[in-house]
């Protein structure tokens, strides 16, 4: 039991460095570009194959993209969004990935 | 007019066109094959970190063999898939998916070809692009078809 004492006391530790966690801890958004080519009902249907959206939620992004050029279409740790990215250029969209 | 995609009774996709269509779309892979200006993407390389270069071909030496060999794979279940159309065959879902991607992938280069954009050089095409415009044009609308039926058969 000593020993369980002993392990729980507070030790002294060097200051973390914040930035770091932060940086490290930062979502990443995903954005999808207008482009001319592909179809407004494509789009739609991309958005909610990937991302599970509703059909009013995909819609609202895709007009996002058509008339502001872009739109954040997800959000989420580094990684996920790289593989988030890559499955929208696998079905021709543009996406890029930005931190928040 | 005839829908080029349906859904049977069961809620499966079917694509049933006829032997014109599916002479145009014969064509497309080896279209894609010759054309692409990149295995990766039909535009070029497009980027993916633009502000970051490092991280930007970081990103492709991982993903750009995985997405050329995707593509490869989608390119073989339509080709094998795009004989039945004539009769009319079934499609599972990642079949009719790979087929979304094809024709999507076949629009992209085509509208390369054409010198596509901006959607104001649409008229330009229209005007001179000929049977390449054409082809755009019908293979958006069977892709608009083709995505109306995953919807509905999900």
């Amino acid at each position: 039991m000593v020993g369980e004492l002993t392990s729980a006391l507070p030790v002294r530790t060097d200051r973390p460095d914040v930035d770091d966690v932060v940086a490290g801890d930062s979502p990443w958004n995903v954005v999808v570009w207008n482009d001319p080519v592909n179809l407004m009902e494509y789009v739609v249907y991309v958005f909610r194959k990937l991302f599970g959206h509703s059909p009013e939620e995909a819609t609202r992004l895709m007009l996002a993209v058509h008339h502001e050029g872009r739109a954040v279409v997800a959000s989420g740790p580094r990684e996920k969004s790289e593989v988030d990215c890559y499955r929208l250029h696998h079905y021709g969209l543009w996406a890029t990935l930005e931190k928040t | 007019m005839r829908e080029p995609f349906a859904l049977d009774r069961k809620g499966r996709i079917k694509v049933k066109l006829d032997i014109n269509e599916v002479a145009v779309l014969g064509q497309l892979v080896p279209l894609l094959v010759a054309e692409s200006p990149s295995p990766t993407e039909p535009r070029g390389r497009l980027p993916v970190y633009p502000g970051s270069p490092g991280d930007d071909e970081e990103f492709w030496r991982l993903m750009g063999s995985e997405l050329t060999s995707d593509r490869a794979d989608d390119r073989t279940r339509f080709e094998e898939t795009l004989g039945g159309a004539e009769r009319g065959a079934v499609l599972s879902e990642g079949e009719a998916e790979s087929w979304l991607r094809v024709l999507g992938e076949a629009r992209l280069v085509l509208a390369v070809r054409l010198g596509i954009k901006e959607e104001s050089d649409y008229d330009r095409a229209r005007r001179d692009g000929g049977a390449e415009m054409a082809t755009l044009d019908y293979l958006g609308y069977l892709q608009a078809s083709l995505a109306m039926a995953l919807t509905r058969s999900s």
